[in-house]
């Protein structure tokens, strides 16, 4: 069976990955997944520490486990609202990449 | 009496209703619903003053997550003040949105630019009272969501389209580490809530990955109150964002981050690294706000950076734990902020947001250009203003603490604020305007902006009522410290 340290591992790597995505890809729609991928790596170790907690009664620590269901749903929410957004920039600009949009400058 | 969650609910509950309202009545003027926004609003501030003195915090069940302590209350107030004057700019800005939102009738998108700021209230105050990481991620989803629409609101414009989208991806990016910072205060501890998390670090629970979740969520509240370095998104979403959003955002957004900040810093002040990182904190921010102010030439974005610059004063009080003092600065900041964006609105409508469109304002408007004035002496800090007691207070609590390098840099970085503060009233009053045209303004306008120069002066030399306010606050704060 997989350890706590294993789990870890794998969602730092996710969080990782999302953060690098978003720092270094220059499409909205890419930085946009990566954004939902860091979301997606404090899930799998909300979950992981939730599981590997055990408290005295022998159950894992179900708190984690409803925060989880919040980040969820959280998560679509701002898909839906993210999403809308950039189709109206789509519509707008005719593009999806940072480049084009600088408008705003120093 | 009323129990202090009623007041969420019936701000979400007059947000459905004003919704409502929207959808059924086709024709009549959707100003009306602004006005009845406002006026549920303001009964929900007259009741607040009757609230049911809140039962002990518990270790489960609802008072383990939510607390109604003076503390909380004074801020679900400010929301509430916040939020019915943004909803008067909004009126004012109303011809503009129209303007700019497509749609099949003349006033199409009105309705819902005048609801939504209804839920963020409810999530700012739901933010006032969080006591646990679970409560504190919702209710800041909730304002942030409701930011995201407001943002990109009047999306014909592609500037403020480009502003919203900047917003979306630099917030849900702070989400991200705010998330991944919980979960691992969560795997150090056991707990999400903030007293027991204060309790097992005290008992010297696992400190090191405590720290490391504690670093993430901090670095996902500065984006939240603009501190140094999670700032860069400030200058270019204020300047493309709707005036009174951008108001909102200034004053409302920075205010629920900084109480956040004060309860989630409360358990941590345990370990000694969080004060040394907080203190170089608030020097960044403060050299950086002031000093990226001074080439400005777009009033909004001045007041974007003037915005960084303030956030870092608060700090100045975070970290000397003044809560009075950050709470009288909250207030200051509150009325001079909203009182230059109101009269930049008004301004803004006839020519234009760049300094030089300030230029011989006095001449064309003396009322506007008094107000400007009565808001740039006070954010600069001026005495018998607000603002400069404000800033009295603070470095106060920062002689008393001996915090000596904040206080040098904060002396410094005033200094520099006379500069660019007084480039909009030299403009208003010594420079020739190309146009002698009066600039109209609307009585209810006029009124609250009377009502804001009076409130400044006054709290200027007359601080007593609202140190009176936060005197219980006073003592809840060092209690729990």
């Amino acid at each position: 069976m997989a350890t706590l340290g294993q789990y870890l591992i794998v969602s730092g790597l996710l969080f990782t990955i999302g953060f690098a995505g978003v720092m270094l890809r220059r499409n909205i729609i890419i930085i946009f997944m990566s954004l939902e991928l860091m979301l997606n790596a404090a899930n799998l170790s909300l979950v992981a520490f939730s599981r590997y907690r055990v408290g005295a009664d022998g159950l894992p620590n179900y708190n984690a486990q409803v925060f989880v269901f919040f980040i969820i749903t959280v998560a679509a929410a701002e898909v839906a609202l993210g999403l809308a957004i950039i189709v109206a920039l789509y519509r707008a600009r005719q593009t999806t990449h940072v480049e084009d949009i600088s408008t705003l400058r120093f | 009496m009323i129990g202090a969650p009623m007041l969420e609910i019936a701000v979400v509950a007059l947000g459905l209703l004003v919704l409502l309202i929207e959808a059924f009545t086709e024709r009549t003027d959707k100003r009306a619903v602004a006005w009845i926004g406002m006026s549920g609003l303001a009964a929900v501030l007259v009741a607040s003053f009757f609230l049911a003195p809140s039962p002990p915090p518990t270790t489960n069940g609802f008072w383990s997550f939510y607390t109604a302590d003076s503390l909380a209350v004074f801020f679900k107030r400010f929301a509430l003040v916040t939020t019915i004057l943004v909803l008067i700019m909004m009126i004012d800005y109303a011809p503009i949105v129209r303007q700019t939102v497509h749609g099949a009738t003349k006033q199409a998108g009105l309705g819902e630019f005048f609801a939504l700021p209804l839920f963020t209230c409810a999530g700012l105050m739901w933010m006032a009272s969080a006591t646990d990481f679970v409560m504190i991620f919702v209710s800041l989803e909730v304002v942030t969501m409701s930011f995201y629409a407001l943002v990109a609101f009047t999306r014909r414009n592609p500037v403020t389209l480009e502003a919203g989208v900047k917003y979306l991806i630099l917030s849900a990016l702070s989400t991200g580490f705010l998330v991944y910072g919980i979960t691992w205060i969560f795997g150090a501890t056991g707990e999400t809530n903030l007293a027991r998390i204060g309790d097992v670090l005290r008992d010297g629970g696992e400190q090191v990955p405590a720290l490391f979740g504690m670093a993430l969520v901090l670095v996902a509240l500065g984006f939240k109150i603009a501190a140094v370095p999670f700032q860069i998104w400030v200058p270019d979403v204020y300047q493309g964002a709707p005036t009174p959003v951008t108001a909102y955002l200034s004053v409302g957004s920075k205010a629920a981050g900084f109480v956040v900040l004060l309860r989630v810093l409360e358990p941590f002040f345990v370990l000694p690294q969080t004060e040394r990182l907080l203190v170089w904190v608030a020097a960044l921010t403060l050299i950086y706000g002031n000093l990226a102010a001074l080439p400005q030439t777009n009033l909004k974005r001045l007041l974007a950076y003037s915005s960084i610059a303030h956030a870092g004063y608060l700090l100045v009080g975070v970290v000397c734990l003044a809560g009075p003092a950050v709470g009288y600065y909250f207030v200051a900041y509150l009325l001079m902020t909203i009182l230059s964006f109101a009269v930049l609105i008004v301004v803004a409508s006839q020519s234009g947001d760049r300094i030089e469109d300030f230029n011989g304002l006095s001449r064309r408007s003396p009322f506007l250009s008094f107000a400007m004035l009565v808001a740039m002496g006070s954010l600069a800090g001026l005495p018998f203003t607000a603002g400069f007691l404000g800033k009295f207070f603070i470095f106060d609590a920062a002689i008393r603490q001996h915090q000596t390098m904040l206080l040098v840099i904060g002396v410094i970085t005033v200094a520099c604020g006379f500069y660019y503060y007084f480039k909009v009233i030299r403009a208003m009053y010594w420079e020739r305007g190309s146009s002698d045209s009066t600039v109209p303004v609307s009585a209810l306008t006029r009124y609250t902006i009377v009502a804001l120069i009076a409130a400044i002066l006054m709290l200027g030399v007359y601080p007593q009522p609202i140190l009176n306010a936060l005197r219980p606050q006073t003592a809840a704060l060092s209690a729990t410290r």
